[in-house]
C-alpha cells in the first residue's frame, strides 16, 4: 500500500514541478549575483578615479577637502575587495547603496522608474502578440501570395531598428499628424508610440516563428479532423491549430523581455519617457556605480522571473510538457 | 564652472526636420496670435531643456542645469547688470575693509523664504558655510569661494565675511545663481533632501520634482524684494511653470514647433535657420561670459613647449572655416582668452588667432621644424611633429567634428593631430597624468578672474588626492601671478580693467588657446510667450518677467 503511495503519479509530478522551481530560482539567485560581480568590477576597473565622476567629473573644480570628503563617504578609499565584500554585504540585506548622481537611494530610484519601463516592455510585448496573431492567423496558409507578403514584412520589420521606428513614428504621428505627443511619460497617449516603436520588429520575430509553426500544425491531420466536423476556417485556426503553434513563440517572449528592456533604453531616450532604460544609459555615462548594478539587477530579476513565468506558461498551454520535467 | 565639453551624445536624429517636411509638411500652419506687450498675470509656461539636474540645490557640485532652475526659486546677495555692474538685491548695500578681507553686508529687512524662515545674516551665514562645507561637495560655489574664511552676525540685518585674501571678483560671484541663498531651516536637512525640495526666497517655488521627466514649480505670491535689473516688482506674473527634460534637440525643437512647449532651452544651431523664419518663433541668443570653448595647448612638453610651434599652431588652424561647416554660421569666433561677455574683456586680441597658413610654416622652419616625411607631417631629429587631442566619449559629436577640421588645416601645416577618445574617467586620468598636447574646455562664470583658475601657478597642482589641476596648460608665470594678484586686491573698476588687459595680453601672446566660440545660451520662443530673458550674470533663463497668452 504504502509504496503504491509513494509512486502517486500526481505527487510525483508536484514533487518535480517543485525541484524544478526551486532550481530555476537558485539558478537565477546566482545569475543575479553574476550581474552584481560583473558590473562591479567592469565599472571600477575603468581606469581612473570614480571619485571625480562622483563630482561630476570636469565639471568643476572641486576644492582638496571636498574631494577627500566624498572619498570617505563612499569608502573609496578601502582596498577593492574590501569594497566588493561590504557591497555584497550591503546587498544581501537588501541594501543597494545610494546613487552618486542622483543624490537618492537606489531602491528610491528603481520604485520611481520601474513602473514606467515595465508599462513599456508590457505594452510592447502585448501589442507585439496583438500584431502576430492578427498578421499570423489571417494570412497562415493562404493564397501564396499573401502568404509571402506577410511573411517578407515579418522579416523586414524584425530587421527594423527601434531608433529609426522610433523616429519615423515621430515624424508622421507626433510632429505630422499630432495625433500624439512627441515626449513625456504621462498618460496613455505617450504611451502609443514607444510601444510601437518596440513591438513592431519584435512582432516581426515571433510572427516568423510562429507563421512556420502554424503552417506546419495546419498540415496536420487533426486539423483535418476538426475541419471535416465542420468547424469554419477561422475556428479551426482560432481554436485548435493556434494553441500548438504559439508554443515557439511563448518562449520566444521571454526572451523579448529582456530584448524589450535593451530597446527600451534607447526609446526611452528619442521619446524623453522616464524609465529605467533612460536611467541607466545616464548611470553609466556618469559612473554611477551602485545605480548601475542596482538597474542592472532589477532587469536581470524581471528576465529570471519572466523566464520562470514562461515555462508556467508553456506548461498551461501544453499540458504534453508536464510530464518532460527538467 | 567648468566643462570638458561633456555633454550627452545624441542619436542621430538630425535629419527628422527633414524627414518631417518631406512626409507630410509638418509644422508649417501660419496661425498669428496677437501679441500683446501688456503682461497677463496667471497661466502655465512650459518650459523643456536638455539636461536634468542631479540635486536642485545649485550649491552642491554646480552644474549648468543646477542653475538655469535655481535662478527661478532663488535670490542672490547682490544682482548684476548688462554691464557687468554689481547692484544690490537681497543686500541693499555693502562696505569692503582696506585690506580687501572683510565685506560688510547691510540686508533687506523684508524678505522671507518660501517655508517661512526670515531672511536675516544668520541666514548668510549659514549658506556661505554651506558652500564651503566640504560635505556639500560643493565643486562650483564652493570653488568660487576658496578665501571664505567666516561670516560674524553683527545684528538682524547685517553680516560680515571675512576672506583669507583680497578677493575683489567675490561680489561677481556673488551674483551668480550658483551661490544663491537658500532657507537656512532647509539647509539643516540632509543633503540629499535639500537636493530634492530645495527652499529659496526668490519669485518661484520648487513644488515636485518628478524624475526624469519634470519638475513643477509655482508662483511665491509674497514675493516683493525682485532685483533692480527685473523689469517689474511683486509677485511674478506666470502663475506656474513646468520644467522639461527632453534630451533629442530634434524632439525638443519639434516640441516647439508644435506649440507642446513654450519655450527651449539650447536650440540646436541647426535649427537657428528654421526658427527664424518660422512667424510663431523667436529667438533667444545671448553669449556667456567666461573663458570661450578653446584647446588648451599643454606647454609643460613638447611640442608645446615652444611658443613658436604653439603659434604656428594655433595660426594653422582654420577654425572660421570649420565653424561654418560645423554649426552653420550660427557660433562666432571667439580669439581671446575671454569671453566679449565678460567684464573687463578686452576686443584688443580678438585676432591674435586669425588663420595664417604663411606664418604658421615660417614659425616652425624657425623651431626647428624643418623636415617632411613621406606622409608630408613635418619633423625633428627624425621626430614627427604630432599633437594628440584627449577627449572625453560625452564630448559632443559636433565637437569632434570641429576638430577633425582642424586636424585637416594644420596638417597642411605639417602637424599629425590625434583625436584620442575615450572614456571621460580616463581621460580625467591622462590630464592628471598630464599626458595630452590638447584637452578641450570651457569656463563659464562672470568674472575675469576666471584667468587665474585657469592660468595661475596655484591651480598647477592637483586638487587634491588623484585629482587633476584646473591650469591645463601648466602655465606657470610669476609675471601673470601677480597682475591677477592685484586685480585682486583692488576695488577700482578702472585699476582692475589695466590688471586684466594686461593678463588678456600675456594669455594671447603666449598661445596657451585654441578658443574656438564663445558658449552661449539659445532660447527659442512660442508666440504665446513673452517677457522669457537671459540674466547677465551667466547668461541664464530668467522666467520671473515673462508672461503667457494662452
Amino acid at each position: 500500500m504504502s509504496q503504491i503511495k509513494a509512486v502517486n503519479p500526481q505527487h510525483e509530478r508536484w514533487a518535480q514541478l517543485g525541484r524544478r522551481a526551486v532550481w530555476r530560482l537558485a539558478g537565477g539567485v546566482l545569475v543575479l549575483w553574476a550581474v552584481a560581480t560583473l558590473t562591479f568590477f567592469a565599472l571600477r576597473l575603468i581606469p581612473g578615479d570614480p571619485v571625480l565622476a562622483i563630482l561630476g567629473g570636469q565639471s568643476a573644480n572641486p576644492t582638496p577637502e571636498t574631494i577627500a570628503e566624498a572619498t570617505r563617504e563612499y569608502g573609496l578609499d578601502k582596498p577593492l575587495a574590501v569594497q566588493y565584500g561590504l557591497y555584497l554585504g550591503r546587498l544581501v540585506q537588501g541594501d543597494l547603496g545610494v546613487s552618486y548622481s542622483q543624490h537618492l537611494p537606489v531602491t528610491k530610484v528603481l520604485a520611481e522608474q520601474s513602473w514606467a519601463t515595465l508599462q513599456l516592455t508590457f505594452t510592447s510585448l502585448l501589442l507585439a502578440w496583438l500584431l502576430v496573431l492578427l498578421l499570423t492567423v489571417l494570412t497562415a496558409g493562404r493564397r501564396r501570395w499573401v502568404s509571402n507578403l506577410a511573411s517578407l514584412a515579418e522579416t523586414l520589420s524584425a530587421a527594423l531598428p527601434h531608433f529609426w521606428i522610433g523616429i519615423l513614428l515621430l515624424a508622421v504621428f507626433a510632429f505630422g499628424l499630432r495625433w500624439f505627443p512627441p515626449a513625456g511619460s504621462d498618460g496613455w497617449r505617450t504611451l502609443v508610440l514607444p510601444s510601437l516603436a518596440l513591438a513592431i520588429p519584435l512582432a516581426g520575430f515571433i510572427a516568423q516563428v510562429t507563421r512556420e509553426s502554424l503552417e506546419f500544425t495546419l498540415e496536420q491531420p487533426f486539423v483535418l479532423t476538426a475541419r471535416t466536423r465542420g468547424l469554419s476556417e477561422t475556428a479551426v485556426r482560432f481554436k485548435h491549430a493556434l494553441r500548438h503553434a504559439v508554443l515557439p513563440g511563448i518562449s520566444l517572449s521571454g526572451w523579448a523581455i529582456g530584448a524589450l528592456i535593451s530597446g527600451a533604453v534607447v526609446i526611452e531616450v528619442i521619446f524623453s519617457r522616464k524609465g529605467l532604460g533612460r536611467q541607466l544609459y545616464q548611470a553609466v555615462q556618469a559612473q554611477d556605480l551602485p545605480l548601475t548594478i542596482g538597474i542592472s539587477l532589477a532587469v536581470a530579476a524581471v528576465y529570471v522571473l519572466a523566464n520562470i513565468v514562461v515555462d508556467l506558461l508553456y506548461l498551461w498551454v501544453d499540458p504534453r510538457q508536464q510530464g518532460k520535467t527538467a | 564652472m567648468r566643462d570638458n565639453l561633456s555633454s550627452i551624445r545624441h542619436l542621430p536624429l538630425l535629419g527628422i526636420a527633414a524627414l518631417c517636411s518631406v512626409l507630410i509638411g509638418c509644422g508649417q500652419q501660419t496661425s498669428t496670435v496677437t501679441r500683446s506687450d501688456k503682461p497677463v498675470s496667471g497661466g502655465t509656461l512650459i518650459y523643456a531643456t536638455d539636461r536634468e539636474p542631479t540635486c536642485l540645490d545649485p550649491h552642491v557640485s554646480g552644474d549648468m542645469p543646477q542653475v538655469f532652475i535655481g535662478q527661478q526659486y532663488l535670490d542672490s546677495l547682490v544682482s548684476m547688470d548688462a554691464q557687468g555692474q554689481i547692484g544690490p538685491w537681497l543686500a541693499t548695500r555693502w562696505e569692503v575693509s582696506a585690506d580687501g578681507l572683510d565685506y560688510t553686508f547691510h540686508l533687506r529687512d523684508d524678505v522671507h523664504f518660501t517655508d517661512g524662515t526670515p531672511f536675516n545674516a544668520a541666514a548668510v551665514k549659514a549658506n556661505l558655510d554651506h558652500m564651503a562645507n566640504p560635505k556639500t561637495q560643493s565643486s562650483t560655489a564652493g570653488g568660487y569661494i576658496r578665501q571664505y574664511r567666516s561670516t560674524d552676525v553683527i545684528d538682524e540685518h547685517t553680516a560680515v565675511v571675512h576672506l583669507a585674501t583680497p578677493y575683489a571678483a567675490f561680489l561677481e560671484v556673488l551674483a551668480q545663481g550658483f551661490l544663491g541663498i537658500e532657507s537656512p531651516t532647509a539647509l539643516l536637512r540632509s543633503r540629499d533632501e535639500n537636493c530634492e525640495s530645495p527652499v529659496g526666497s526668490g519669485p518661484f517655488k520648487i513644488v515636485r520634482w518628478d524624475r526624469q521627466s519634470q519638475v513643477e514649480l509655482v508662483r511665491n505670491a509674497d514675493y516683493n524684494w525682485a532685483p533692480p535689473t527685473a523689469k517689474h516688482q511683486g509677485p511674478a506674473w506666470l502663475e506656474r511653470i513646468v520644467w522639461k527634460f527632453i534630451q533629442e534637440p530634434s524632439v525638443r525643437f519639434a516640441s516647439l514647433q508644435a506649440g507642446e512647449v513654450d519655450v527651449i532651452e539650447s536650440l540646436p544651431p541647426e535649427s537657428h535657420e528654421a526658427a527664424r523664419r518660422n512667424p510663431d518663433l523667436t529667438l533667444l541668443v545671448a553669449l556667456r561670459p567666461g573663458n570661450p570653448t578653446n584647446g588648451t595647448l599643454n606647454i609643460t612638453r613638447a611640442p608645446f613647449d615652444d611658443l613658436k610651434v604653439r603659434e604656428a599652431f594655433v595660426r594653422s588652424a582654420d577654425v572660421v572655416g570649420a565653424l561654418k561647416s560645423v554649426y552653420f554660421n550660427e557660433f562666432p569666433r571667439a580669439g581671446g582668452p575671454l569671453s566679449s561677455a565678460t567684464r573687463f574683456y578686452s576686443p584688443d586680441f580678438e585676432h591674435a588667432q586669425e588663420y595664417a597658413p604663411a606664418r604658421a610654416a615660417q614659425l616652425l622652419d624657425e623651431a626647428g621644424w624643418t623636415g617632411r616625411d613621406a606622409d608630408g607631417y613635418r619633423t625633428r631629429d627624425g621626430k614627427r611633429l604630432q599633437v594628440h587631442v584627449v577627449m572625453g566619449n560625452r564630448t559632443p559629436p559636433s565637437e569632434v567634428t570641429l576638430w577633425e577640421q582642424v586636424q585637416a588645416t594644420t596638417r597642411q601645416a605639417g602637424f599629425q593631430l590625434i583625436v584620442e577618445l575615450m572614456s571621460d574617467v580616463q581621460a580625467t586620468k591622462r590630464q592628471a597624468d598630464w599626458d595630452y598636447d590638447v584637452r578641450l574646455g570651457y569656463w563659464n562664470t562672470n568674472t575675469a578672474d576666471v584667468l587665474r583658475i585657469i592660468f595661475g601657478s596655484e591651480f598647477i597642482r592637483p586638487a587634491g588626492v588623484g585629482g587633476y589641476h584646473q591650469n591645463t596648460a601648466g602655465f606657470n608665470d610669476a609675471s601673470f601671478d601677480a597682475l591677477i594678484q592685484q586685480a585682486l586686491a583692488t576695488q577700482d573698476p578702472e585699476q582692475r580693467r589695466a590688471l586684466y588687459y594686461n593678463a588678456q595680453q600675456i594669455a594671447s601672446n603666449q598661445y596657451l588657446q585654441l578658443t574656438t566660440y564663445p558658449q552661449s545660451s539659445r532660447l527659442g520662443i512660442y508666440k504665446t510667450t513673452q517677457g522669457v530673458r537671459l540674466e547677465p550674470s551667466l547668461a541664464v533663463t530668467y522666467l520671473y518677467d515673462a508672461w503667457v497668452n494662452k
